[in-house]
């Protein structure tokens, strides 16, 4: 639902830095999103693209990568992934795959990273 | 000729929005601001629980009203005689640090022991953006439905309190608030939940002792921190 500011935060970014590194076009963005983010990749993808209309972005293309969920578990300290495609995901309730504790730290899948652009510039 | 040049940016939107939100958290801890970031469905009772706890609290209370269009809100807390400042996000479901940074801005911090901050109705967007405050309360009602604790499950991991109100109408709307109790127990073990009815008072003696504890908490935390 909140896609649209999301997007619009990026599409800032992106042209701070392509503008700042003298780009003259702006071909591939890459943007990591952790599973547990509650945004839509689609729709993510179709407010940036929309957004980016008569801009340096108009054209370029987003790629999504998909971060999985690595958790912490308090209770038997076991660290790593959770087999997240069980999970659908808009109902991820987590549990640690080792000894079903709910109560875990996060530590990645939270992720709305801007990774890397790739740019064209006149040399 | 022109080059392609790959560029790392590493920019985070969400750990952006964080740091604005530790800034936020140092300017009250500053101040010596308990916030409170109240969320919520829409008409779950926020504004209401919000207009018992001004008046039922022993601090000085301001309130951001956050809303697509908060002045209905923010003209509720204003009888109370109390600072407010309203938040329009128009199109946008939630609030962000950067429109509460703005907002705190233009209340008068050193007037204020507790400071409420009324997120917009919604239980999904909310989830990903830390606004500074100290203390996550979710309101929810039984009249969502009985399930509604199940199908949004992340905002009540994030929870510190959770209230389940308008308890009285439970059997009229065929919900179960025990289900949603345990619910909410099932995602987040340490959460405070309280079921009250703000129609009737049940509950809010437990709500404001549920605060009041963590007030005094984050006191004896920011104490020791500047020490």
């Amino acid at each position: 639902m909140h896609e649209l500011s999301m997007a619009d935060a990026i599409v800032k970014t992106i042209l701070d830095i392509a503008e700042k590194n003298d780009a003259e076009e702006i071909i591939e963005v890459t943007i990591e999103l952790g599973k547990l983010t509650l945004l839509n990749p689609e729709q993510l993808k179709f407010m940036l693209e929309v957004i980016s209309e008569d801009t340096l972005l108009d054209g370029a293309e987003f790629k999504m990568e998909i971060i999985p969920v690595e958790i912490e578990c308090g209770s038997c300290n076991y660290t790593g992934s959770i087999d997240s495609d069980e999970l659908d995901h808009f109902t991820p309730i987590l549990s640690c795959p080792q000894c079903g504790e709910r109560d875990l730290k996060v530590i990645s899948g939270r992720e709305c990273n801007i990774k890397q652009i790739k740019i064209e510039k006149r040399e | 000729m022109h080059k392609v040049a790959e560029i790392e940016v590493q920019h985070d939107i969400i750990i952006a929005n964080k740091k604005l939100a530790k800034r936020n958290q140092r300017i009250l801890d500053k101040a010596d601001v308990f916030a409170i970031d109240v969320l919520g469905a829409i008409g779950s009772g926020k504004t209401s629980l919000i207009e018992v706890l001004i008046q039922r609290m022993n601090h000085k209370i301001g309130v951001i009203a956050g809303d697509v269009i908060s002045k209905f809100d923010a003209g509720r807390f204003k009888k109370y005689n109390v600072p407010v400042v309203g938040l329009n996000t128009g199109k946008e479901c939630h609030l962000d640090a950067h429109l509460v940074e703005h907002a705190l801005e233009d209340l008068p911090l050193p007037a204020i022991d507790v400071l409420f901050i009324e997120n917009v109705g919604n239980l999904i967007c909310p989830v990903d953006f830390d606004l500074g405050s100290h203390l996550r309360m979710v309101v929810i009602s039984v009249s969502e439905g009985d399930d509604t604790v199940e199908k949004h499950p992340l905002i009540f991991k994030d929870a510190d309190v959770v209230v389940i109100n308008k308890v009285d109408i439970a059997d009229a709307v065929g919900a179960d608030e025990e289900k949603m109790e345990a619910d909410v127990l099932r995602l987040n073990p340490d959460v405070v939940v309280i079921k009250s009815s703000l129609k009737t008072g049940e509950g809010v003696e437990n709500i404001l002792q549920a605060l009041e504890e963590y007030i005094n908490e984050s006191r004896l935390y920011i104490k020791e921190s500047q020490r």
